[in-house]
């Protein structure tokens, strides 16, 4: 399959919010990057499966690393990982369900979890009208992950570079991306003039 | 209507250069920006604001701080807002409430006059006997009832809530928290400084600590300037604390959000209530606190003609008296309980400007002016310490009394967290101990009340939390507070009453006596049963007096009576900001929009949002019907996203399925699926669903809509248990599905393009393969729920949408029809299959609903075996069976009752018309006795109306299962 062909049949489970990063640092800016590339393997022989992969393997849960040009690991747990590539497309192949080495399951997580990412000096300040965790820089630096709630849905928060610039990454359950979504654009609303 | 103000520096809050207008009570009041509404009434000797709440007795401010019920009135949007509160100019329209006729002659106010039959607890007494009396007093009471009318058409404001998160959460902005944030900030802690006031200082913006009034203008100016220019402190003004609760959780209101503060430490600098002196008529208009006659003055400007007296039970008392001699007020006199202040300065300047002082006297009463609705004079008599009253010693013309027996901490927040307030008698005081750890008070609230001992305490309380934080190690400065400030007992009774404790409730001396009199000692008995202290002042100006009231009725210590349990709120709080805005998650599938696109009548069905069919509700049998019909007939799709996926992967995948389900699993072939039952350790059913097994160590499992979390939970927590290899996965989100359904089922995936062998043979009933189905990756299960020829596909989540268009695009010319959940609720029934969680209860075992046959009776164990099996054994006392009825039939509804002689038997669980079979079907639950097709059934039906059913055998279609083998 071509990806071509991939992108008719991709679809985002968010309607009306774009891939692009905005220009503007004082304003706050969300992206939806659910059809940009994640990978996720998990069990006893994740790490070493990392590991062989020429991927970072030492990193505790609830941090995200930067993988060079593989993109970013993200550990959610002692054996949970995730692979996150912003500027790679998803592909259309059938998730593999098999082994990827003894004790490495694949992860769904390119379906199963919506990706948006925000961006803009006063996002700790939004995301604190929908989520209970200090997200401020001095309290969650750059690499750390917070798997919380956010306007009362599941929520994995990473906060990591993008382009050079300090975003925090989202996924949400697919299912409940557009009202994640939605939630997330009100809050914004406060913090950008009327019109961004 | 407006008065003249006094010059700067005096009302410092308003900007003389922006004039507002209001109306009151049809009269129009001008006052400036800063000004809240009932400074400019003040300002225009407007001092009549409202009408107390039981006797309708006149009132104007008290404390001018927003701390009493004295100012309440009505805007248009809705009633009793404080007018101390309310900024002048923001309504055009205001008016006073809880009067008939007009404010000024409130024809209510007769109640004032039969006081005496209204003593507290009347309500409890009268108004019952002799028996039907309420129904004739209940009008009346109704018609008096309540403060303000509510508008039931105002719209809705956007209210929210954020989380805010600091170091050290300084509460009041007075001399002691300005001080306790700036050293918190300079020792290197985030700061957050709340302050209920829309500016910084508290006392310092209007009390006078020394004679020269230097000390605090300095002070306030040097400490404003630092604290809002350090970085490391964030303000939060016109924001109301109105709790505090475990681990520093703070909800902080601030207009129309709520702030849920997280603080490691807390500074509690909330100050203190000044106490009034209780006596005859305290309550007049005209009659205020020291402070609020200071905040008139410094705040506001606002002058007055008439004469001031005050009331001294403190020498701080004497300093606002020569606040209101600067401002060019007439002082007639000062009264001061004690023998004399404790600073003879102040003697002297009393003498200097001529004004006369009496000692070791009281104002026993209080007299209105000839408008009957304001201060007039007060009558001064000797005192002793202990309350009791000599002669008269004069009668004084004023317009104003400015009072101070004390102060009171501000405690509420303190005793929220568990701390106690204790009295000392050497001070006559309450004082706050046994805080909660990491709370710390500063200032008065911590009965400090000498200023340069406040700015101490201040700074203390900051390095307490600076080193809870391990950010110093500085040790704490030496503080001196000698300063004694309450009177022991400012409490003068009046043969005549009307000497106020609690202004919220019209609460006097003898009711407070009274209660426990009748046997409430207990002072939270006293509360109930008089409501001191549970009007909207919660006991600021109330606790101590009722305190020392019940401590020397019932011969105990003041410190033994104690004050009633404060609880949040403080302040009053708005129902709209408590619930913020609202959250409530929605799930929808990927398919969401094509269904809305089709016309969809999207229904709830757990967190979901589902199709129930496609077209005008007001069709909705039409739609089902035409539905049904496609399925039969032709060809159906449904969107089943909503199924619940686990994912099970590992060498034990297969043992761990067969552990969790009754079935036997071990043996199922790769390339299959099978009916999966889950019952829980009492052997009830709570779940069902398919397994098909994709390779020898993969199963994909499914799970019914709202169960799947409870499902993926248990199998960890047992696996957690069993530690089986295996990994559990649920994948609910990241697999869509669709279900084709209908004879020619098989055509449109034909059509659509599939790599697989869809023949009969290739792919037979209960099957399952992985392949490409029209270019898209996907599971395919051969499933028959709906009871006709019926593939379930199930792809990645972000292909859905393209799958359901091919899918669609390739039916077209097989007439394909999207169907929704109602209809496949009937095609279901139809076909006599349960829907567990509708067709099963809390009790449902699997013999109960005709699932024997999904249990394997030879393996060594599932979960909820040993159960399944004791039930099994016992006599059974209801059974799940198929019924049918004539279409002309009243038609039974879910719930309805099974009935069998005057016992109920079961109830019905589904029911529905179906016009493939020409009746009425559903299933219910009857008595084992009735359980045999041929036997009949009563079913209650509305309106009492009982039908009898006939038991038939299940399915109802299709016995031989010949359609979904085709």
């Amino acid at each position: 399959m071509s990806q071509a062909d991939g992108e008719n049949i991709l679809c985002s489970p968010i309607s009306g919010i774009g891939r692009r990063l905005t220009d503007a640092s004082n304003v706050l800016g969300l992206m939806d990057f659910s059809l940009a590339a994640r990978s996720g393997v998990r069990g006893h022989g994740a790490r070493e499966w990392l590991a062989s992969r020429g991927l970072p393997s030492d990193i505790a849960p609830n941090h995200i690393s930067d993988a060079s040009d593989q993109g970013l690991v993200m550990a959610l747990s002692q054996r949970e990982f995730w692979l996150l590539q912003p500027d790679a497309d998803a592909n259309v192949q059938q998730p593999a369900s098999n082994a990827l080495a003894p004790g490495a399951w694949p992860l769904y997580c390119q379906h199963s979890h919506a990706w948006l990412m925000l961006i803009g000096e006063p996002k700790a300040a939004m995301m604190a009208k929908l989520c209970g965790v200090d997200l401020r820089e001095c309290a969650f630096p750059i690499g750390q992950v917070a798997q919380t709630q956010m306007a009362h849905v599941s929520v994995v928060i990473a906060h990591h570079d993008y382009q050079d610039e300090a975003v925090f990454s989202l996924f949400v359950d697919q299912s409940l991306a557009e009202y994640a979504a939605g939630a997330l654009t009100d809050a914004i609303s406060e913090f950008n003039p009327p019109g961004v | 209507m407006s008065g003249p103000r006094l010059d700067a520096p005096f009302g410092r809050l308003i900007d003389r250069s922006c004039p507002t207008q209001f109306e009151f009570e049809g009269q129009v009041i001008q006052g400036f920006e800063g000004d809240t509404v009932a400074s400019a009434l003040l300002a225009a000797d407007h001092w009549l604001i409202s009408r107390s709440f039981k006797y309708h007795r006149p009132r104007g401010p008290l404390s001018l701080a927003g701390h009493d019920a004295n100012t309440l009135i009505q805007t248009p949007e809705a009633p009793n807002r404080l007018a101390e509160e309310l900024a002048a100019g923001n309504h055009p329209r205001l008016r006073a409430q809880n009067y008939l006729g007009s404010l000024a002659s409130d024809r209510y106010a007769l109640l004032d006059r039969l006081g005496r039959f209204l003593p507290v607890g009347f309500y409890y007494r009268a108004f019952f006997k002799p028996r039907g009396i309420w129904q004739f007093w209940e009008r009346f009471i109704r018609a008096a009832a309540g403060l303000g009318v509510a508008n039931l058409e105002v719209q809705p404001r956007y209210t929210d809530k954020q989380y805010l998160f600091c170091d050290v959460a300084v509460i009041g902005a007075g001399p002691a928290g300005l001080n306790a944030a700036l050293t918190a900030a300079q020792g290197g802690a985030d700061v957050l400084l709340i302050d209920e006031h829309p500016y910084l200082g508290g006392a310092l913006t209007y009390h006078r600590f020394d004679v020269e009034g230097t000390q605090s203008q300095d002070m306030l100016n040097t400490l404003c300037d630092a604290v809002t220019q350090h970085k490391g402190i964030r303000i939060l003004s016109r924001a109301t604390c109105n709790a505090w609760f475990s681990d520093h959780y703070l909800p902080v209101f601030q207009g129309d959000r709520l702030f849920k503060v997280r603080a490691k430490q807390c500074v509690l600098a909330s100050g203190s209530s000044e106490q009034p002196v209780v006596f005859r008529n305290n309550d007049l208009p005209g009659i205020v606190l020291c402070s609020a006659l200071d905040r008139m003055l410094c705040h506001y400007g606002v002058t007055s003609r008439a004469p001031v007296v005050v009331l001294a039970g403190n020498d701080s008392a004497y300093l606002t008296a020569v606040n209101a001699l600067e401002a060019g007020l007439t002082v007639a006199a000062v009264v001061d309980l004690r023998s004399g202040p404790g600073d003879t300065d102040l003697v002297t300047v009393l003498a200097n400007a001529n004004i006369p002082l009496y000692t070791n006297a009281t104002v026993y009463e209080a007299k209105t002016d000839s408008s009957g609705v304001r201060l007039g004079k007060v009558h001064v008599h000797t005192c002793a310490a202990d309350g009791s009253v000599g002669a008269l010693q004069a009668v004084i013309p004023c317009g104003i009394l400015a009072m101070s027996a004390g102060f009171m901490p501000a405690y509420q927040l303190a005793c929220h967290g568990g701390a106690q307030l204790e009295y000392h008698d050497d001070r006559s005081a309450f004082a706050l101990t046994r805080l909660p750890e990491g709370m710390l008070l500063a200032g008065s609230v911590n009965s400090i009340h000498e200023l340069a001992a406040v700015c101490v305490d201040g700074r203390n309380a900051a390095r307490r939390a600076l080193r809870a934080l391990s950010l110093t190690t500085d040790e704490d400065e030496t503080r001196h507070c000698p300063q004694t400030v309450n009177h022991p007992w400012p409490i003068f009774k009046h043969p005549r009453g009307r000497e106020f404790v609690d202004f919220d409730e019209d609460l006097q001396i003898k009711d407070i006596i009274n209660s426990a009199r009748l046997g409430y000692r207990d002072i939270q008995l006293v509360k109930r049963y008089s409501t001191v202290g549970m009007g909207p002042s919660q006991g600021r100006h109330s606790a101590l007096t009722t305190a020392r009231l019940i401590a020397k009725a019932t011969g105990r210590t003041v410190s033994e009576t104690g004050v009633t349990t404060a609880r949040p709120p403080v302040k009053p709080e708005s129902l709209g900001v408590l619930a913020g805005r609202r959250f409530h998650p929605i799930r929808t599938t990927p398919l969401h929009d094509r269904h809305r696109a089709l016309g969809a009548h999207m229904i709830p069905a757990g967190s979901w949002r589902r199709p129930a069919y496609y077209g005008d509700p007001k069709d909705r049998a039409g739609c089902i019907e035409a539905e049904a019909q496609a399925v039969r007939t032709g060809v159906g799709i449904i969107d089943v996203s909503t199924l619940g996926g686990i994912e099970l992967r590992g060498a034990h995948a297969a043992e761990f399925l067969n552990r969790m389900y009754t079935y036997g699993f071990l043996k199922q072939p790769v390339g299959k699926t099978r009916y999966a039952v889950l019952t829980n350790e009492q052997g009830v059913v709570i779940d069902d669903g398919v397994a098909a097994r994709f390779a020898e160590t993969h199963f994909y499992v499914s799970a019914t809509t709202t169960g799947v979390d409870r499902v993926y939970r248990d199998m960890q927590r047992w696996n957690a248990q069993w530690r089986l290899d295996v990994d559990i996965a649920n994948v609910t989100a990241a697999f869509s599905a669709v279900n084709v359904a209908g004879p020619l089922c098989r055509d449109v995936l034909l059509a659509a393009g599939c790599d697989l062998d869809l023949s009969p043979e290739g792919f037979p009933y209960l099957a399952c393969q992985e392949g490409r189905l029209a270019g898209i990756p996907a599971r395919l299960m051969r499933v028959g729920f709906v009871g006709e020829l019926g593939f379930e596909i199930h792809v990645p989540s972000l292909m859905a949408a393209a799958l359901w268009d091919r899918l669609m695009s390739a039916g077209e010319g097989f007439g394909i029809r999207p169907f929704g959940v109602e209809t496949q609720r009937l095609l279901r029934l139809e076909k006599g299959h349960i829907i567990v969680g509708q067709d099963t209860d809390g009790m449902s075992h699997p013999g109960e609903v005709g699932l024997d046959w999904a249990v394997s009776h030879r393996k060594p164990f599932f979960v909820g075996q040993r159960s399944v099996k004791i039930l099994a054994a016992q006599p059974r006392c209801r059974q799940l069976v198929g019924f049918a009825l004539s279409p002309a039939a009243p038609m039974p509804k879910e719930g309805h009752l099974v009935l069998r002689g005057r016992d109920i038997a079961g109830h019905v669980t589904s029911c529905e018309y179906s016009p493939t079979l020409g009746q009425i079907i559903g299933l219910a639950y009857v008595h084992p006795d009735d359980s045999g097709p041929g036997s009949t059934i009563t079913v209650r039906t509305d309106r009492d109306v009982c039908v009898a059913a006939n038991v038939v055998a299940l399915p109802f279609y299709d016995p031989d299962n010949l359609r979904q083998g085709l």
